[in-house]
């Protein structure tokens, strides 16, 4: 064998690891991008909820109406749809304290708590609020493939080429982590 | 689950009196098998001692086929005796302990979940040439419709050895206890959780395997480590797949899984939970030839019962604080 086709053949395998080793690449930011977009779905399912869960309590919650008012708010930005993904998340992490809020509040009245409609609605939120942390779940696991990916050896080379760099995970935000304390939460 | 104390109260009130009606019946066959095994020794004996000392061949030959009648007659009525005797038993006791159990629960000895309702789930997706069920209980518990039985699946090979030959050979596809129940959430999609087999033999080679699976969903990664270390997971859906398997769900999978065997496999499909754990005894099955007045007996019956019916509890199924009620 002469050494010119040699040397055809060892280009031939190193283009092709480059093309295979590039297209998992770019499979597994897809995968990060999917994740992220069926997060999404999830929370416009919890943003189309607010409106119902607003209507159920407030002919009851007659103390807590700033809280209501805020909700609604919140709701209407997250609607609005020109938000960076890092704003969205923040605006999430505010709307499921505030949410968690209003479920607490729900405790000091007995005849809200024994409405079916209410109890329907809260059973929906319950949900919504597991399919939530499921796909929060399946992002952190396609970022850290993708993460893995981009930092490991080989294709850590063609990522650092193409200027592929980490992604961050969903961190459980710290207001989450704590306990709600629902007085401060309607006090202020 | 009922406490030891609990079990045993049951057993002195209201098993026992049934245990001693049914250990009459149970002696009798028992005595009946004896008193013909020793009638066909006898003439058994007597034909060899015609053929032997008195060289007597027509008698003996007479004795030898009496014996070997005797032998075949016995063999059937002791075997739709015992068949009966079992059924008996089955109804009365087994079906006491599994109302004791969930007093909503029915026991149906020679029923057994349906092969179709086995192929849904595709746990096992090789068709099985033999399908063997039995001992179905059926019913609810608390909020949660369940049902479980014991099967045996197999399929057959057929080679032709150099002579043309052909030898059947079965090998069992799963052999234990087949559980089904209501899940209580909404799902769409298909969600399998197989023993990691590939994944602990092979290690990362066999999660390479495993994704090449493609009889299966696409393989799915999740978080839990331990979980991970056990299970294989395949699902149409990568979120469906998550909002199923929660990370609570997970842990009591993993739970169940050191309390029963290694091989327990589960599917969540068409809205329900299947569950196979495999078990080679065959279970409910009284003596025949040793007494059956014996807690310890009882005792496993139980353990085997609330095995199956304790899943309810052990998966969390019934909290429905999702919108499936």
């Amino acid at each position: 064998m002469s050494p010119l086709v040699i040397t055809g053949i060892i280009i031939g395998v190193v283009i092709l690891l480059f093309i295979l080793i590039y297209n998992g690449l770019i499979g597994k930011k897809n995968q990060v991008e999917n994740a992220f977009a069926s997060i999404d779905t999830m929370l416009k399912k919890r943003y189309d909820l607010i409106p119902n869960l607003v209507s159920a309590v407030k002919t009851y919650m007659t103390h807590e109406k700033e809280v209501l008012t805020q909700i609604t708010a919140y709701r209407s930005q997250a609607m609005s749809g020109n938000l960076s993904s890092e704003e969205k998340v923040e605006l999430d992490n505010k709307i499921t304290k505030t949410m968690g809020g209003i479920m607490v509040a729900v405790e000091n009245y007995p005849d809200l708590k024994s409405n079916t409609n209410f109890i329907q609605l809260q059973r929906t939120l319950n949900e919504v609020e597991e399919q939530i942390s499921a796909s929060r779940r399946f992002y952190n696991t396609a970022v850290t493939e993708y993460n893995n990916a981009v930092e490991m050896f080989p294709s850590s080379i063609i990522a650092g080429m193409k200027g592929m760099t980490r992604k961050k995970v969903f961190e459980i935000p710290e207001v989450e982590r704590e306990n709600v304390k629902v007085g401060d939460l309607f006090n202020s | 689950m009922k406490s030891e104390q609990e079990l045993e109260g049951f057993y002195n009130s209201k098993l026992l009196p049934d245990l001693e009606a049914l250990e009459v019946e149970r002696k009798a066959i028992a005595k009946r098998f004896w008193m013909l095994l020793l009638l066909f020794f006898v003439l058994a004996g007597a034909g060899a001692a015609f053929a032997g000392l008195w060289e007597m061949f027509e008698v003996a030959i007479g004795c030898g086929i009496a014996a070997v009648v005797m032998l075949v007659v016995m063999l059937i009525m002791h075997h739709s005796k015992k068949g009966k005797f079992v059924h008996k038993f089955k109804n009365v006791i087994v079906n006491d302990i599994v109302k004791f159990v969930g007093p909503e629960l029915n026991y149906h000895p020679k029923d057994g979940i349906n092969i179709g309702a086995y192929m849904q789930s595709t746990i096992y997706p090789r068709r099985p040439d033999r399908y063997v069920t039995e001992d179905l209980v059926t019913g609810m518990y608390g909020d949660t419709h369940l049902a479980f039985s014991e099967v045996h699946s197999q399929y057959k090979t057929t080679t032709v050895n150099h002579k043309g030959q052909t030898r059947t050979t079965w090998h069992t596809i799963f052999d234990g206890v087949f559980f089904i129940a209501d899940f209580n959430k909404h799902f769409k999609g298909r969600t399998v959780v197989l023993p990691d087999t590939m994944e602990k033999m092979f290690g990362r080679l066999g999660k390479f395997f495993q994704k090449m699976n493609f009889s299966r969903p696409p393989l799915v990664k999740l978080e839990d480590p331990e979980f991970e270390k056990h299970f294989a997971v395949y699902g149409d859906d990568q979120v469906e797949t998550r909002y199923i398997l929660s990370t609570s769900l997970m842990q009591r999978i993993v739970d169940f899984r050191s309390k029963t065997s290694s091989g327990v496999a589960l599917s969540f499909v068409g809205s329900h939970v299947y569950v196979a754990i495999p078990i080679t005894k065959n279970l409910f099955e009284p003596n025949l030839f040793k007494t059956n007045i014996n807690f310890n007996l009882i005792k496993e019956y139980y353990y085997y019962l609330w095995l199956a019916i304790g899943i309810v509890e052990d998966l969390n199924l019934n909290t429905r604080i999702w919108t499936k009620e």
